[in-house]
């Protein structure tokens, strides 16, 4: 069992499909990116997860257990949500030591995770005056508060300046060190391509790729392949059998991670006609683009 | 859910919602108590009763209730409330218990202030007072009626939601409730923001003949109106997605 499983999950908001048999797994020790564009269905798998959203079919899981299972949820999952809301009228301190009571944590969490967020001098300000990014660094504290063996963030460097970003990178890979297992959402790649190990990518609620960030969006400088062949159907099953991403583009195949060698070579074992085989360089971000059916 | 209980009474005491409404239930109804102490004139125990019997403060109770409730869905804090703790029902409960904790602290405050104040006027003017057993008396009910009216508040800002449209609807209960009472006593008896309280209370605004409930059987009323209140906010929590 993975400490975050999705299986075949689907979600419909009346004749919105947000999400459509979507399965996958977040590991341990490591940091998955979730990524999609703009109403991929990211929020609404998360908030399933999290036994916010009812799935219309399927299950999201932590060890084999719902959310609504668990026996202190706040000690095992800490999630950030968008635009996470407080009360305006009470302080930093006091929405954590709310929490705290709640989620059964000593009293001394607070201070340790208002220090690990950087917020230890606006602490007892009403929330009401915080700035965005001071928001959203209380939320993930909120998050950090039960010492939680998977973080689940969406979108989490929203209202984030550079410095912040950064120090998100930093948060994450450290609690990945740890041996927690990290799903971090968003919409732009670059934001989280230096920090994550594997990448989920989904586009109109439906699993596009998933593996490590090489495997399925290749590196800058990693190998991509442009074959066009008498039977292209049979050709990128092939190579899919052998575990590689394929992209169909136009008439032509787009094949991610191995050079026009191993293409040529599989498509000797398979009999098949080779029309064109050329090396194409290409940019996590084009591939991220095609992946999602988005402008390159 | 102790754990639960001490962390809605937290969220109470860490805004100003609850000091601000007692204030306002405390001035207007020592107001109330000093107007009328020291413009009537001979009082008789029954009048002195009724006197130290609040008016305003299942107003100000109910207030408190829904704004704790239906102020979760106001400043979006029910998705972290409820990632929190996920029972609902263990959540509403928590949640009924603390503001019928809290109405029971409101009604305190403000009816020990008017005993206390109005007690000082009329035996400052030699008008009749009444004892320490005789104001317990008088007490107690108020305080059982505080705990069943902060837990209602509850269900009416579950059920609700829209804090603005629900503090209007208790407002609209506490004038259509006395017009129905006076139209159909066996209608009205039965309500839950003035008729059932009332029967608590044993205040009989009506005519010879014409009964408010009594008050055990008036207590059992509103418990029930709470359970009505409880499921059908715990199912709304259950069914509903939280997005
Ligand atoms: N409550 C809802 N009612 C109707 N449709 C909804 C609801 N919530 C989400 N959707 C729809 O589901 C789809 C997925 O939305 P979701 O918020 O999950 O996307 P997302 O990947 O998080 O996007 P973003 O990057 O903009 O945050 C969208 O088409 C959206 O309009
Ligand atoms: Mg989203």
């Amino acid at each position: 069992m993975a400490p975050v499983e999705i299986r075949d999950l689907t979600k419909r908001f009346g004749s919105v499909h947000a999400v459509s048999d979507l399965s996958f797994d977040v590991q341990a020790g490591r940091v998955t990116g979730f990524l999609g564009p703009n109403g991929a269905g990211k929020s609404t798998t998360l908030r399933a997860l999290l036994g916010l959203v009812h799935p219309t079919a399927g299950t999201a899981t932590f060890d084999g257990r719902s959310y609504d299972e668990l026996d202190r949820p706040s000690a095992h999952v800490g999630a950030v949500l968008e635009d996470a809301a407080f009360h305006p009228g009470r302080s930093a301190r006091n929405h954590l030591r709310v929490l705290a009571t709640t989620g059964e944590h000593p009293e001394g969490r607070v201070d340790e995770v208002l220090a690990a967020v950087g917020l230890e001098d606006a602490a007892d300000r009403r929330v009401k005056g915080y700035s965005m990014g001071m928001r959203q660094r209380l939320a993930i504290a909120a998050a950090l508060l039960g010492d939680p063996e998977v973080l689940i963030l969406d979108e989490p460097t929203n209202g984030l300046d550079p410095p912040g970003i950064r120090w998100m990178r930093g948060l994450v890979r450290e609690q990945a060190a740890n041996g927690r297992a990290v799903l971090i959402s968003s919409h732009v790649l670059a934001e989280v391509a230096q920090s994550v190990d594997d990448v989920v990518v989904i586009a109109e609620g439906e699993l596009r790729g998933h593996g490590t960030l090489e495997n399925v969006l290749g590196g800058d400088d990693g190998p991509a392949t442009e074959v066009r062949s008498a039977d292209q159907e049979r050709l990128a099953g092939a190579i899919e059998q052998r575990g590689h991403v394929v992209q169909r583009d136009g008439d032509s195949l787009l094949v991610l991670g191995i050079t026009p060698g191993e293409v040529g070579e599989i498509a000797g074992q398979e009999q098949i006609t080779i029309l064109g085989l050329a090396p194409r360089a290409r940019s996590l971000e084009a591939a991220f683009f095609a992946l999602t059916g988005g402008e390159t | 859910m102790s754990a639960l209980l001490r962390a809605e009474l937290l969220k109470l005491r860490t805004t100003r919602t609850f000091a601000a409404l007692v204030g306002a239930a405390l001035a207007l109804s020592l107001l109330v108590v000093v107007l009328s102490t020291t413009l009537g004139s001979d009082f008789d125990e029954q009048d002195v009763r009724e006197l130290f019997t609040f008016d305003f403060t299942p107003l100000f109770i109910l207030l408190l209730g829904v704004m704790g409730m239906a102020g979760e869905w106001r400043h979006r804090t029910i998705t972290s409330t409820i990632l929190a703790a996920p029972d609902r029902l263990r959540l509403l409960t928590a949640k009924m218990l603390a503001y019928a904790a809290a109405g029971i602290v409101l009604s305190l405050i403000v009816t020990v202030a008017i005993m206390a104040v109005g007690s000082l006027v009329l035996s400052g003017r030699g008008e009749t007072t009444i004892g320490l057993a005789d104001l317990a008396e008088v007490l107690w009910p108020n305080l059982v009626v505080a705990a069943l009216l902060g837990a209602f508040g509850v269900a009416i800002g579950g059920l609700v939601r829209n804090q603005v449209v629900a503090i209007v609807g208790v407002f609209m209960l506490f004038a259509v409730e006395p017009a129905v009472i006076g139209l159909a006593i066996d209608v009205g008896r039965f309500g839950p923001i003035v008729g059932a309280p009332n029967g608590i209370i044993g205040i009989n605004p009506i005519e010879e003949g014409e009964d408010l409930l009594a008050p055990g059987i008036a207590v059992l009323v509103m418990l029930g109106w709470i359970l009505a209140g409880f499921a059908a906010t715990a199912a709304l929590l259950r069914g509903r997605d939280l997005v």
